[in-house]
């Protein structure tokens, strides 16, 4: 298992390289000049030169790029062209406040999908089945933006029970210790402070969790209606198991092995894709950092936010498979 | 026990933090802006909207333009000031008293340490602070500075955040992380500021002007529209500020806002000005026939755009500088086009050009304001025989195009930041600055370019007046563009925010006149 592990990481490292040299030149194809963003239209030409002088965008891209390579070496991602600060500083501001609404959704994702997917599996086409097979499919059709918005519209506005957007109410102060708001709220031990950032919180996790939800319940009831055929399924019945120890000692356990693999994916793709969702919600997290990054073609900051999400899709794979090995003894006997 | 008695003092503690946020949330303003503020210090302030107006909250300058009229300066820092009759030489009289936020004083010292390291760290201002070549401290209060040559607009350039005055003694305490750590002796002093999330500024007791009428000033990141207004109407966040571009006001927001008795919108004129611009210096245009130009420029609905596009938000412009600029030619208002289609078809057609050949691309900035405003004009060039079609393009491929000059006709605007005419009329219409900056390309021309230079450089205010009336008429004759309009700056207010003024140039507000009921 620790060989396994050393030769998964090690693998991470070649993988890295070949991201980084295909960011670092496909930012540099956008059209468009940093210096130019980020001066606005009223601009004259020796003004953008003096500042792509000051950036060090004159020198050659070769150079540019070990230069960089050097810095990352040493632990140092750059500065970001629009604020001046570390790049590594600027992702670790924002990287708990993604990190808290994907965990969370994940987590309320997983503990409605999986069980509506059995339940729906275990009583097909009966009117729950149908109910949750009609939900599931707008939870995965509708647009994030469009359910943002209209939550957004129920809750705060009509009802009046949850705030609009952001991560704790404005007029509150909690002493950021750990980044993630709600551990800080609960160490600042202000109840205030905890209702108000777990109130802050209901919406746009809902918004991720719905997605997830809905294609954990949809892909759960594929897969156990798939094994419930299976003939060990019958066996253990004619043995006389009672139906729950079926169910959930053997049918579940063996759907949930495929279902652990799209909680992972997604959940990668979560701590990237959540663009839309930070924005709406004005949450600081790391996607909407990085789509401001590209619109003000801040390199570093795209190179930067890039590669943690490379090593973050990479390592929530080994996670992944690691949970495989742990459950399924023949892919635990296969790395061996 | 322990249990018990952390439980206790938990529910005290929330109890007290609720009872204290209540009050507080009485005297605190939170304003929503779009995006984080770039750096939020004078030194390298490159004129960024949100970062400036926060800087010109913390900080002072020396002058700033008197509300609501922005036709005279007011001393603030500086008490009173002499410009000697060669416009070289300014002699300041500096207010006494004045502590910066960590308790420094506030003298001609500072104000020599703010000019001098903002002109080494920034290449955004060489053009303008550039041009100091001494300064000279006299007294602790009295200050000299002399400029290598004459320039009027320099007292405007002083009411501009990059010339706001830091503390000496905080710049060599935090060093590069000054922007971190902003010290100031405006009337609010900064508190705090989370990435993407807000930056908190506190009331300054002891400012110079007295208290401010709030206790905290929060600026809260949200960038989404849709967003802000839900957070504005459920009184999430006071006051909604617009950045100024054309990119602002959807009118159904107005609209919704207009209704609401527990919204107030605020505007103001600015001195911004939008405009479809010809390439003038395009060696193969239709447009190098002023006739051509001239049937443009009757061929646009003025008075339906501003009331079908902007329903209200905008008013017209008639040539190069706006009504409200103290230099602006009321002569202008007659000479300029009016809708005509009839006559642009008659000067087409005396032109003797086939429109139907050209393959016109109209260019213009991303957005769906630009995007109605490009075809309400395109309907209208197409009702004289001239069709376009639409290209919206992102903002920096968009500069490069304008800057080769590989367009012939474009939509185009500026925002001058610094209150004078300088700001449109030279980097619009200079032709040695036509390669170099998104300008309206003007050919050489000797006798214009001489004149631009001189009302830049005359100290005599009634001369470089005359002067400007001058350009004015030469350039509306010669119809570089049709002048579409003016955008105002728009606030939108919670009811019980008073005391707010819109200021025009630079378009930043000031909150210390603001309180809240």
């Amino acid at each position: 298992m620790f060989d396994f592990l050393v030769r998964r990481l090690l693998a991470l490292i070649p993988v890295l390289f070949v991201v980084l040299v295909i960011v670092f030149s496909l930012v540099r194809f956008i059209p468009g000049d940093p210096a130019i963003t980020l001066l606005g239209p009223g601009a004259t030409e020796s003004q953008v030169a003096a500042l792509r002088e000051q950036l060090n965008l004159d020198a050659p891209l070769l150079q540019q790029f070990l230069e960089y390579l050097t810095g990352l070496l040493q632990g140092d991602m750059g500065q970001s062209l629009k604020s001046g600060k570390p790049v590594a500083d600027e992702i670790l501001a924002r990287l708990p406040a993604t990190l808290e609404i994907s965990v969370l959704a994940v987590l309320i994702a997983i503990v409605i999908g999986i069980p509506i997917g059995v339940l729906s599996a275990t009583r097909p086409n009966s009117l729950f089945d149908h109910l949750v097979r009609v939900t599931s499919l707008v939870g995965v059709s509708i647009p994030a933006f469009l359910l943002a918005l209209l939550l957004q519209l129920v809750f705060a506005t009509w009802l009046g029970l949850l705030p609009v957007s952001g991560r704790m109410s404005a007029y509150l102060f909690v002493e950021p210790v750990t980044g993630f708001a709600l551990v800080d709220a609960w160490l600042s031990g202000e109840t205030g402070a905890v209702r108000s950032v777990l109130a802050h919180l209901v919406l746009p996790t809902s918004v991720l969790a719905a997605f997830l939800a809905a294609t954990l319940g949809r892909f759960v009831r594929t897969t156990m209606l798939e094994v419930m055929t299976e003939d060990y399924i019958r066996t253990a019945r004619a043995k006389g198991m009672t139906w729950n120890t079926v169910i959930y000692g053997h049918a579940l356990q063996n759907s949930l092995l495929p279902a652990i693999t799209v909680v992972g994916l997604k959940f990668a793709e979560m701590l990237g894709g959540a663009i839309l969702t930070e924005t709406i919600f004005a949450w600081p997290g790391i996607g909407r950092f990085m789509f401001e990054a590209i619109r003000n073609r801040d390199y570093p900051v795209i190179q930067g936010t890039t590669l943690v999400f490379a090593l973050l899709f990479m390592l929530t794979s080994v996670i992944v498979d690691i949970i495989h090995a742990m459950l399924d003894p023949r892919v635990r006997s296969k790395i061996r | 026990m322990k249990f018990r008695h952390i439980l206790i003092n938990a529910l005290v503690t929330s109890c007290l933090a609720v009872g204290a946020a209540n009050s507080q949330e009485a005297s605190t303003l939170v304003v929503a802006v779009p995006s984080d503020p770039r750096g939020l210090e004078p030194g390298t302030n490159r004129a960024w909207p949100i970062g400036s107006e926060i800087i010109l909250n913390v900080f002072d300058t020396l002058v700033a333009w008197t509300p609501p009229e922005f036709s005279e300066l007011e001393g603030r820092l500086a008490e009173s000031w002499t410009i000697s009759d060669d416009g070289k030489t300014f002699n300041f009289v500096l207010r006494d008293g004045v502590m910066f936020h960590d308790g420094t004083p506030f003298d001609a010292a500072s104000v020599k340490f703010s000019f001098e390291r903002t002109m080494e760290l920034n290449a955004y201002v060489k053009a303008t602070l550039g041009l100091i070549e001494s300064i000279d401290v006299n007294s602790p209060t009295e200050l000299t500075i002399t400029l290598s040559r004459p320039y009027p607009a320099f007292m405007s350039i002083l009411a501009q955040p990059q010339s706001a005055i830091v503390s000496p003694s905080a710049v060599a305490e935090h060093g590069e992380d000054f922007t971190n750590n902003p010290v100031g002796t405006g009337p609010f002093k900064f508190r705090d500021y989370q990435a993407d999330t807000r930056v908190v500024l506190d009331a300054n007791p002891d400012y110079f002007r007295g208290p401010p009428g709030l206790s905290r000033l929060i600026y809260s990141i949200i960038p989404e529209a849709s967003t802000r207004r839900l957070e504005l109407e459920n009184g999430g966040i006071d006051v909604i500020q617009q950045a100024g571009q054309l990119a602002a006001v959807p009118l159904e927001e107005m609209a919704a806002f207009a209704e609401n008795p527990d919204i107030q919108i605020l505007e103001s004129p600015s001195q911004i000005i939008r405009q479809l611009e010809f390439n003038n210096s395009h060696p193969d245009s239709p447009f190098n026939d002023v006739r051509v130009r001239r049937a443009v420029a009757h061929a646009i609905d003025y008075d339906g755009l501003l009331a079908g596009i902007f329903g209200g938000t905008a008013s017209r412009v008639y040539g190069p500088l706006t009504s409200n600029s103290w230099a602006f030619n009321p002569k202008i208002a007659e000479m300029a086009p009016s809708y005509d289609p009839e006559k642009a078809k008659a000067l087409l057609a005396e032109a003797g050009v086939n429109p139907s050949d050209w393959n016109l691309k109209l260019y213009s900035f991303q957005g769906s304001l630009w995007g109605a405003l490009c075809t309400f004009v395109q309907a209208n060039l197409a009702d004289v025989g001239i069709d376009v079609e639409i290209a919206q393009t992102e903002f920096p491929t968009y500069r490069a195009l304008h800057t080769s000059g590989e367009h012939k006709i474009a939509m185009d605007g500026r925002q001058p930041w610094y209150n004078d005419p300088d700001a449109h009329i030279t980097i619009g219409y200079y032709s040695g600055l036509a390669d170099s900056a998104m300008t309206f390309r003007m050919p050489e021309d000797k006798e214009l370019d001489d004149m631009v230079l001189a009302a830049q450089g005359e100290a005599d205010m009634d001369k470089r007046r005359e002067l400007y009336f001058e350009i004015q008429e030469q350039l509306v004759s010669r119809v570089p563009g049709a002048y579409l309009f003016s955008p105002k700056l728009i606030v939108f207010a919670r009811s019980n925010v008073d005391g707010l003024v819109v200021n025009s140039a630079p378009p930043l507000n000031e909150y210390w006149s603001v309180t809240k009921n």
